[in-house]
This record gives C-alpha cells, structure tokens and sequence, in this order.
C-alpha cells in the first residue's frame, strides 16, 4: 500500500511517503514504528497516540489495529489536532 | 471570597475617569468561573444586550479567572466581552500573557468599562487606582508603536492593552492587541475605541492566595511535563500552520472565498517551506510551557540578516489562520505577501480571519462585476495589501470593507449575501463546511457566529467517530461537547492547545479548581458550568433579538457540493435538522 505522511508525521518520517506491505493497520504502524524511530513516540500497541490520525485513501478515518489494509489503499498518517 | 479570587470587579466609567470597586458574590464566580463565563455574566448582569455596541453605555468586560497568577501552565490569559459591532451579539475574545497577571494583580478579577472619555485617552490602573490620560502621542499609532511609547512613559512594569489605528476608526473586527497576541475576534477594538480609550495600562501588587499551594505546585510540575509531550508535539515543532497542507490534502483549504477547497500553491505557505525561505524563531507567551509561536522575518532569508525578528519589526507571528485567510482565501500564494499582510493587520490591529474574508469577497465581487474595484482581483498580493491599508485607514472601499462581509453585501446588494463567508456576520474560520459538517453545525449554531475557538467540532471530522462529508444527529452530541470543553477552558482559563494532553478534562480541572479554591468541586459540577456558560451566551443573544433564522449558513454552502468534491455536499434540509436537534438537546441540558 501506499503511505502518506503529513505534519508531524512527514517531520519524524524524514519523508513524504513510502510503499508499506502490512495486512492490518496494527501492522503498518508497527513496521513505521520500526522504521522510523522519531515517530515510534507516537506509536504503541499497534495504535497511535491521540494526537496523530490514520486515514483511509481520504474517506474514513480508522483505529482498529485489526483493520485490514489492501495493497491498493492508501493510508494517511497525519496529526489529529487541528485547529488554531 | 475563596482563594484565587479578589472577590470584585472595577467598573470604571470612561467619560470621568473613575471607578468602583464593585463586590463579585460567590455564587457567581463559583457559577460563571472567570473569563468568558464570567464575562458573559456581567454582562448579562449590566442589562447590556440591548444597547448598541458603540454607544458609550456598552460595557467592555475584561476577565481574569482563579487560575491567572497560578504556576499552572498557560493560565496567563484574559477574556474580553462585549456585543460585537459586528454581529451584534455576544463576542468574547482571549489573549494571553502579562497584561492578564498585571490585571489580576490591581486586586480585581474583571474590569468593566462603560462610558466615553471626553478624548482619546489611556487608561491607566495601577494597583486599583484608575486614572485618564493624555493619548495624543500615540494617536494613529499601530500596536506595537503604542505599547512601546507607553512603556517608555509609564514604566517598564505595566503591561499594556492597546487598539490600533483601525480601533480608533470604529472598523467592525479590530482587535485589541497585548504582547503581540490579540483579542481579536468580533471587534473588541472597536469597542474600545468607542470609548476613546486608546490603551489600558495595568500594574498592580495584589496577589491572590491559593487554598493549597503544595498541591497547586504538584498539579502544575504534571501539567507542565505532560505540556512538553507528544500531545503538543504540533504546536511546538510547526506551529498552527501544520493544518494547511494537511487541508489542502483532503480538499478542505477555503479558497477563493470557498469557492474551492484546494489550492495549488498551498505548498508555499507551508510551515516547512516558510521555514526554508527565511529565518524563524520560537516564543511563548507568558507562563506557557508549549511554545507554539512560530515568528518569521519578512523578507530576509536565513543566511541574510542576524538578529532577533522578535524584537524586529520584520517578525511576524504566523497562525494557520492568518496563512489561510490572508492565502488560500484570497488566492495569493506569495508567501512573502501573506506575511507582510498578517503583520500588518497586527500593527493596524484588525482580525487576520475578517479581514481575508472580506477581502475575499470583495474580490469575488469585483470577478462577478458586482463592485467596481478592477484592481482587486484574486491572486493579486499588492492588491491585497493596498485593501488592508484602507481598511484600516477606511478609506474608499476600505470604508465599505471596514464593515465587514454581510454589511459589505448588505449595500451591495444583487445577491451577494449569498457567498459573504460569514454566519451572524462574523467570517468563517478556514474549515470548509461542506467537507467538515460537524464543523458547518458548529459554525451554524455558534453564539458569536463562525467560530472555530467556541466549537471544536472540526476534530470529530477529523476521527473516526462521524463521516465528515455525511453528518447525522450523531454529529450533535459531538458539537455539544466540544463547545462545552471550550466554555470550561475559556473560563477556568487554560489554553486549548493543551486539550490533547488531558484525558478527562472535567476531572482535571475540578482537582486544579479544589487546589487553587478550596471549593469541593467535581467534575459533573464543572459539566454543569460549561452548560451554563454556553446558555448565558444563548440568554444574551435572545435579548439583544436573536433568532433561531440566524443559525444558518450562507446559500453557498448549501444544497450544492463543493467543485472539487462531489461528495461534499451539505443540504439545507440536513442542516436544519441538525440544527434542531442541537437546540433540542441544549433545551434538555439546561
């Protein structure tokens, strides 16, 4: 699948985006998790912190580290407090 | 009178330089809190709803709270209340830093101007002693300029509130200005200015004991550590600004006066390209642990000019707000443009969101052939920046622009009402309702009009709690409890870019509230108090004339989906049922 950083996420990713094989969310974010140690903060128990929100391909956002991904979606990782 | 209070309030009336101190019963700062609660209780209390904002009989109420002079992180802040010139309705704004501990320390926890000095004068309150003075040198001056003279006059001990030259002209959303931080929805300075009060200068020696200061230190060390956590990871690392690409990525960044919810040049007012561009620093306000201003000088790049843009007249703190409406909403992606244009409406002292807005208008007015400005045109920085010159000035169409967008459209009439971005008259922040429409509720229902500091309800569009695009009456209960979580914060006072790191913010409050009182405050007991906050906000609006028809939004948003999202798409049907469903259950709360 395709994951796509913004905000704080993008900063701790040191990237924009990447190419990710995981089945579940738990996954992904466990293998970002691994990955990319400054965001590791924010990830744990194959959830992410409050502050941060996972999207699917712009429509729904999800929590479930049990929800499954396919390889055609595409995940966004962004922080979830907007606002100011 | 518990600790963290003074137990009253100073009237002042401008037209003779005195004042009274006034006794403040328990019952109501244990029923209102301070800040906006308390303020809309005074004002409530003054029989103020009725009169016209500018008249000299209006009161502007500024509210300190029991938690101001506390270590508790982000509790330096004030309140502002008054009717709004530009709504007519209830308006309270907040601003942060030194004026409201200096404020708090005249022995007071609110002060309430009414009448009219007989020029333009400051204010000045030192240690509760009021007197008027002499404003001519700093006549015409921008904000910044004020604070600077006064401070050279008076002493580097008072802390100074002070309009700029748009207050002085009465423009509908001038702000008052402190530290660089503004009160600055719903034309707070303009009130001020009514009044001929130029600035208020306040130094005081009276400090407010606390019921249990051990626990008052304990509660504030946590608060202060879990402030520098992930929760504010934002606010610190980029600043408000982060939202703008993140916007721009779901097609929800107002542009072009919401005419689109994307902007292909977005990416130039990013933070990380702000950043790269120029210099930046970081600053706090007073007694805050996060640090979320982002200041960037204007026109020097990193390797160019040394310094401080602080202290710079080149610095200029960025919101997201100020980059959207100054922006994507006017379509300028000039970002050098976009940071002289925030700066100077800090200097000139107007609201960066009304501005933009109606600016943004006016350029669709003037694209439709509506208004005979051919120079104002969308995309257009230097167009831009010569109409916040007249509107601060109100000076040809900055006259008519310094009324704001449904005063604007009102005299242009031939349906322009219908895309002046703006519900009560007050301009809608950068969430685009159609695709945010727990958002468009609380826009629709908000007691000072759009607003996105009174309902946060955009962060349950941004979860997996509702469908953004598909609000149901589910989305009702959301908006209910988001605007209940900002009366309580903007009451107690706290800043809400701390409401991440709470996680239950009643419980957390109640034991910050029993440690500064004394009083055996609960959590339900605080639940109770936001409601009754956010229905004295309702009481006033009913008595200055509101009514159920202005809980709306404008036809443009309505019925027809957003161009670049067909799926964004709000009707006027599902919207009033929303709206009738929050008005059922606020009924039912009260």
């Amino acid at each position: 699948m395709h994951v796509e950083f913004l905000g704080i996420p993008r900063e701790r990713a040191g990237v924009a985006d990447l190419e990710l094989e995981a089945a579940t969310l738990g996954q992904a974010l466990a293998l970002l998790a691994a990955r990319f140690p400054d965001l590791g903060e924010f990830i744990a128990g194959g959830s992410l912190h409050p502050s941060l929100a996972a999207n699917l391909n712009g429509d729904e956002f999800i929590t479930d580290p049990r929800r499954a991904l396919a390889d055609s979606d595409h995940l966004l990782i962004l922080s979830a407090d907007v606002g100011g | 009178m518990p600790p963290g209070y003074h137990g009253f309030y100073l009237r002042i009336d401008a037209g003779t330089g005195t004042a009274t101190r006034v006794p403040l019963p328990e019952e109501v700062v244990r029923q209102y809190l301070g800040g906006s609660g308390l303020g809309a209780r005074l004002l409530l209390d003054q029989g103020s709803a009725v009169s016209d904002p500018l008249a000299p009989e209006a009161p502007i109420v500024f509210a300190f709270s029991p938690l101001v002079g506390s270590p508790l992180t982000t509790s330096a802040k004030f309140a502002v209340v008054s009717k709004s010139p530009l709504t007519n309705r209830i308006n309270d704004s907040l601003a942060s830093s030194g004026f409201a501990l200096a404020g708090k320390r005249c022995g007071c926890d609110a002060i309430v101007i009414v009448g009219r000095a007989p020029e333009l004068s400051v204010l000045v309150i030192d240690d509760g002693d009021v007197r008027l003075e002499a404003a001519d040198d700093v006549r015409g001056e921008s904000c910044p300029a004020t604070e600077e003279k006064l401070r050279a006059r008076l002493g580097s001990d008072y802390r100074i509130a002070s309009i700029g030259p748009a207050g002085e002209r009465a423009v509908r959303y001038a702000t008052i200005s402190h530290d660089g931080r503004h009160a600055g929805r719903g034309g707070s300075g303009a009130v001020l200015g009514s009044k001929r009060i130029k600035a208020i200068a306040v130094r005081g020696k009276q400090y407010c004991e606390f019921a249990d200061p051990k626990r008052v230190t304990e509660l504030s060390r946590d608060l202060s550590k879990r402030s520098f956590g992930p929760a504010t990871a934002k606010y610190r690392e980029l600043g408000t600004a982060t939202n703008l690409l993140t916007f721009n990525r779901f097609g929800t960044l107002p542009t072009r006066n919401f005419q689109s919810g994307t902007f292909e040049e977005a990416i130039n007012l990013s933070p990380q390209e702000l950043a790269a561009q120029r210099e930046k620093t970081r600053a706090s306000c007073v007694a805050c642990t996060i640090g979320c201003e982002h200041i960037y000088a204007v026109g020097r790049t990193p390797q160019s000019g040394a310094g401080d843009p602080h202290s710079s007249p080149a610095g200029v703190r960025v919101e997201y707000e100020s980059l959207f409406a100054l922006g994507s909403l006017c379509g300028v992606g000039d970002s050098d443009a976009v940071l002289r244009a925030s700066q100077r409406c800090d200097e000139l002292g107007i609201d960066t969101i009304s501005t933009g807005g109606t600016i943004a208008f006016a350029m669709e007015c003037v694209e439709r052939g509506l208004l005979d400005e051919s120079w104002l045109r969308f995309g257009d920085g230097a167009a831009m920046l010569r109409a916040i010159e007249l509107i601060g000035r109100r000076e040809g169409i900055g006259a008519l622009l310094g009324e704001g967008s449904r005063r604007a459209a009102e005299q242009i009439g031939r349906g322009s009402l219908a895309f002046a971005p703006q519900v009560k008259g007050l301009e809608i922040p950068g969430y685009e309702p159609r695709a945010l429409q727990t958002m468009a509720l609380g826009f629709a229902v908000g007691a000072r009009g759009a607003d996105h500091n009174r309902s946060g309800a955009y962060e349950v569009d941004f979860s997996d709690k509702v469908d953004r695009r598909n609000a149901t009456l589910e989305s009702v209960r959301h908006a209910i409890e988001t605007e209940d979580r900002a009366a309580l914060m903007d009451s107690l006072i706290l800043c809400k870019f701390l409401r991440g790191v709470f996680t239950d913010i009643y419980a957390e409050s109640s034991a910050m509230l029993r440690a500064v009182t004394g009083w055996d405050v609960t959590a339900d007991e605080l639940r109770a108090t936001a409601r009754r906050i956010v229905a004295a906000k309702h009481q006033f609006n009913v008595l200055a004339g509101w009514t159920l028809d202005e809980d709306t939004l404008p036809d443009r948003f309505l019925d027809r989906a957003l161009p670049n999202d067909p799926a964004a798409l709000l009707t006027r049907e599902s919207l009033d049922a929303l709206i009738a469903e929050y008005h059922r259950q606020r009924a039912e709360l009260s």
